[in-house]
């Protein structure tokens, strides 16, 4: 069976920058060698790394594709390679299905549609609106809280025993929006709103206490 | 009061076809919960076969650290 292979690894170039060459050399030779075709090489470049690995903060990504009959057994060849060489720090490598494939052509469509702003109009902008109009009403929950905090903020600044009875006031208010929200909705978006609640109330309590 | 249950449209499975790609983070963090976690069925409202999919992406993300297995730090 042939099939499309996407293989993806991370390269350390703390100490030298030109290992990414080499090792993506390497690693494309080794495949043509065993008998697959490359069809993509595409460096993403210089990230950082969401957690360090081996005390690296940095690495190289690279992703190639390419084909190859499943009988040459070409990715245990090439992770025997990566598990080797020092210089790559993960690696990942797997069968490109049928539905990444027409996931793929669909993105292309439309960057190719939003390239071409005039006639995309039409297409676009009913997806788009919908999605705007969901956000819309997930975050304007969120967005008046935070007004109301930046005001009792500035009450604070000027300093009056009238602050903390309105902080009661609005902690109330708050404690009631909180009841509400989680008889009416169980969403993903009202959690996180829950969640930036609470830790805002702790801040406004920590100064009053030493004020008293 | 009775309780009023939002039927959320989840954006997965916006063009017919289930294929969540594990190098769209941004996609992927909003099944995550501050410290991480994936967030379950039963609150992103995710069928079986989506969150299948969606999990295998945010594992596959993970391994490559495009995403954190841990974090304290918000978004």
């Amino acid at each position: 069976m042939e099939s499309l292979y996407c293989t993806i690894f991370i390269v350390d170039v703390s100490q030298n920058p030109e290992e990414v060459e080499t090792v993506s050399s390497r690693i494309q030779q080794l495949i043509e060698d065993h008998g697959g075709i490359i069809k993509r090489n595409n460096p993403w470049g210089k990230q950082k790394l969401a957690y360090p690995i081996q005390n690296k903060n940095y690495g190289f990504y690279v992703e190639i594709e390419f084909t190859a009959n499943s009988h040459l057994n070409i990715p245990k060849t090439i992770e025997q390679e990566y598990r080797i060489n020092d210089r790559v720090l993960r690696y990942l490598t797997y069968v490109v299905t049928k539905k990444e494939l027409q996931h793929r052509e669909i993105n292309a469509a439309k960057m190719k549609a939003d390239s071409k702003p005039v006639p995309s109009a039409d297409e676009s902008s009913p997806k788009s609106k919908i999605e705007d109009a969901a956000k819309s009403e997930d975050e304007s929950p969120r967005e008046e809280k935070v007004e109301e905090n930046v005001d009792a903020g500035k009450i604070e600044d000027e300093g009056s025993a009238a602050i903390e009875e309105k902080a009661e006031e609005k902690e109330e208010e708050k404690k009631d929006e909180q009841e509400r929200e989680q008889e009416t909705q169980e969403s993903v978006d009202v959690e996180e709103g829950e969640d930036v609640e609470k830790e805002k109330p702790q801040q406004e309590e920590i100064p009053e206490d030493k004020k008293e | 009061m009775a309780k009023l249950r939002k039927k959320r449209i989840s954006r997965l499975s916006e063009n017919g076809i289930l294929f969540v790609d594990f190098r769209d983070t941004k996609l992927l963090v909003r099944y995550l919960n501050e410290q991480g976690k994936i967030i379950p069925m039963r609150t992103s409202g995710n069928t079986v076969q989506q969150q299948r999919e969606l999990s295998k992406a945010i594992k596959r993300a993970r391994h490559l650290a495009l995403l954190p297995y841990i974090s304290d730090i918000q978004r």
